[in-house]
């Protein structure tokens, strides 16, 4: 295995270089960065790779400091349709 | 081999002994009741707990306390739960995931 | 409905459970593991008094003694979500919802990855994950490693695998790269590690090691980068290394290991395999806020506490009302300081529910976490007490602008 093949979010499997070229190619923020490819979009939700997404982004959020640039949203652990439902026990 | 730390210079004697059977992957294996499914397959000799859901790639324990999801896994039948805080019982019936068929073409680049 | 609801089961949540238990007010814990003692379960290292800190022993004093003040748990069990009701919170699981005027979050800290080539590989884990195996499961990680980042939390664990028999070929950087920064840089690291030479000293001496006094620290010192790296309690640690590949046919088999400049760019050539069939990442720790997040408060980032933190002042209070955290949520730190901290969000808690003359306390107990954090035997960052002096600035200046706004 090369560096480029070098994954970045184990969840989608994405990639260091796919995240350099992206964020080189779109200038783009973290947000954009993880919407373009899906880093930090799967099953832990972006626990464990987040912070390295944000420091990949190019542009940096003007109020940085005082926010979040990833966004957390709920549910913050997966839930199954099954309980969503409230299907009986 | 044993992965089992029987004794340690500051903790002491391991005082659990209460083994029960389980299966993982229709295979018999016998773990300690109420230590995570981690451990016990650990302790047995197994690191791949599951197949990535795209690629097939094998996956392990990470994070260990249930922040990374990596080591999801069927236990009873019901679907991703986490191996590293799932209590072992007697009976378990714990599966991997396969890896799933992918027939929807990746369009990415076309799009562009 | 509880009078108070804590958020994980560790420290700082099991001391605050039990300073409201005392004051009289009915409590539930919520965690998501399956038992109590959050990270504080894995710790194991000698104070400098010759005792030992047995993580597993100190859960179980706080677990029993929350217990006989008819504290109520809930173990095994996620919160998904939280939500600001009319009054009070609502608190989402899987098979329930529950209510409460004041809600403690004490979920404290996840690892940072370092990403490697190939750490997906089953036999890669973080170094919490390794101590957990180690300490508390009591079941080896594997039966050689090498541990990836060199800083205060992988020298401690890596003295408590050593300790449970576990053999490590060494302790090493990352491949440089945008993502790694300074925890590949060998000078970067070196200073890092100078804050803690506290944590050489004898060890163990008693289990018969050839370790010597401050001989880490030492060699260190004096030979700036030894070609060879030096030993800490018998396990190398090289600073003029980095791991550039993990390798291995479905599981870790070794490690390709490069020899690298001051500034950690690869000499090529240098190349090296290490077999080893399991691999500790060591990218440190960072606070996990995701639920006060999700509840809307204000953060701000502070590096010296290890990332992004919810603001809050000395008394644990957050920006929203019923809302208290204690913990690594605030900052990364020992478990003392959280344990104490949990004291002073429980004793919060007391007053505003209305248990009347506790100002004194309170005070003392925001005294005594500071106290704890000057005398911590472990620090995560050499500058902690610096960035709780930024966060309680941001704090006032926050407060000071919705005070405007509203007058």
């Amino acid at each position: 295995m090369t560096e480029d093949k070098m994954i970045v979010c184990r969840c989608e499997e994405v990639t260091y270089k796919e995240l350099l070229e992206t964020a080189d190619k779109y200038d783009c923020s973290a947000r954009e960065l993880k919407l373009r490819t899906r880093a930090g979009m799967g099953y832990c939700g972006g626990r464990t790779c987040r912070n390295m997404v944000d420091k990949m982004a190019s542009t940096m959020e003007s109020n940085k400091r005082t926010q979040t640039t990833l966004k957390y949203q709920p549910p913050i652990r997966p839930i199954r349709f099954g309980d969503l439902g409230g299907h009986e026990k | 081999m044993n992965r089992r730390i029987l004794d340690h210079p500051i903790l002491g004697k391991a005082k659990e002994d209460n083994y029960v059977s389980f299966t993982f992957n229709h295979q018999s294996y016998k773990g300690l009741k109420n230590e995570p499914l981690a451990a016990a397959l650990l302790a047995n000799g197994v690191r791949t707990l599951r197949y990535h859901e795209e690629s097939g790639s094998c996956r392990g324990i990470y994070c260990n306390i249930g922040h990374c999801f990596e080591c999801r896994v069927t236990v009873n039948g019901k679907q991703a739960e986490r191996a590293c805080l799932t209590p072992l019982q007697d009976g378990m019936v714990i599966e991997s995931n396969e890896k799933l068929p992918t027939p929807v073409k990746d369009w990415s680049a076309e799009h562009e | 409905m509880n009078d108070v609801i804590i958020i994980g089961s560790g420290p700082a949540g099991l001391s605050a459970a039990i300073t409201c238990a005392n004051k009289g007010l009915n409590v539930l814990i919520i965690d998501e593991y399956l038992k109590p003692g959050g990270r504080l379960l894995g710790q194991l290292y000698e104070e400098p008094d010759g005792t030992w800190w047995n993580g597993i022993n100190e859960s179980a004093k706080l677990y029993e003694e929350a217990l006989n003040k008819d504290v109520q748990f809930l173990m095994n069990t996620p919160v998904h979500n939280i939500e600001k009701a009319k009054d009070g919170w609502v608190i989402y699981t899987e098979d329930n919802t529950f209510n409460t005027n004041h809600l403690l979050l004490a979920t404290g800290a996840a690892e940072s990855p370092i990403p490697v080539p190939g750490w997906t590989l089953p036999g890669v884990m973080s170094v919490g994950a390794a101590q957990v195996m180690t300490n508390v499961h009591r079941v080896k990680p594997g039966e050689k490693g090498v541990i990836i980042g060199v800083n205060v939390l992988s020298a401690a664990i890596a003295m408590e695998l050593k300790l449970a028999d576990v053999d490590l070929a060494c302790l090493t950087l990352p491949w440089n790269n945008q993502l790694t920064e300074e925890a590949a840089q060998p000078r970067k690291v070196m200073e890092s590690l100078l804050h803690v030479s506290h944590m050489a000293p004898s060890p163990l001496v008693r289990t018969g090691s050839k370790f010597m006094k401050n001989d880490f620290m030492k060699k260190l010192g004096i030979t700036f980068y030894p070609k060879k790296g030096v030993k800490m309690w018998d396990i190398p640690i090289q600073l003029r290394k980095a791991v550039i590949e993990i390798y291995g046919n479905n599981q870790v088999e070794g490690v390709t290991l490069a020899t690298i400049d001051t500034n950690g760019e690869v000499i090529k050539g240098s190349e090296e395999h290490i077999a080893c069939d399991f691999v500790c990442i060591a990218g440190g720790l960072y606070p996990l806020t995701e639920l006060a997040a999700v509840a809307g408060c204000p953060f701000y980032l502070i590096e010296e506490l290890g990332g992004y933190v919810p603001l809050h002042n000395t008394r644990m209070e957050t920006a929203l009302k019923g809302l208290y955290v204690a913990g690594n949520i605030t900052g990364i730190e020992g478990a003392k300081v959280a344990a104490a901290q949990g004291v002073t969000a429980g004793l919060s808690i007391a007053k505003d529910s209305g248990v009347n003359g506790l100002e004194s306390e309170i005070k003392k107990s925001i005294q005594s976490i500071e106290r704890m954090r000057e005398n911590a035997y472990i620090q995560f960052h050499s500058d902690v007490a610096k960035g709780k002096r930024i966060l309680q600035d941001q704090w006032k200046e926050y407060k000071a602008s919705t005070e405007t706004v509203f007058l």
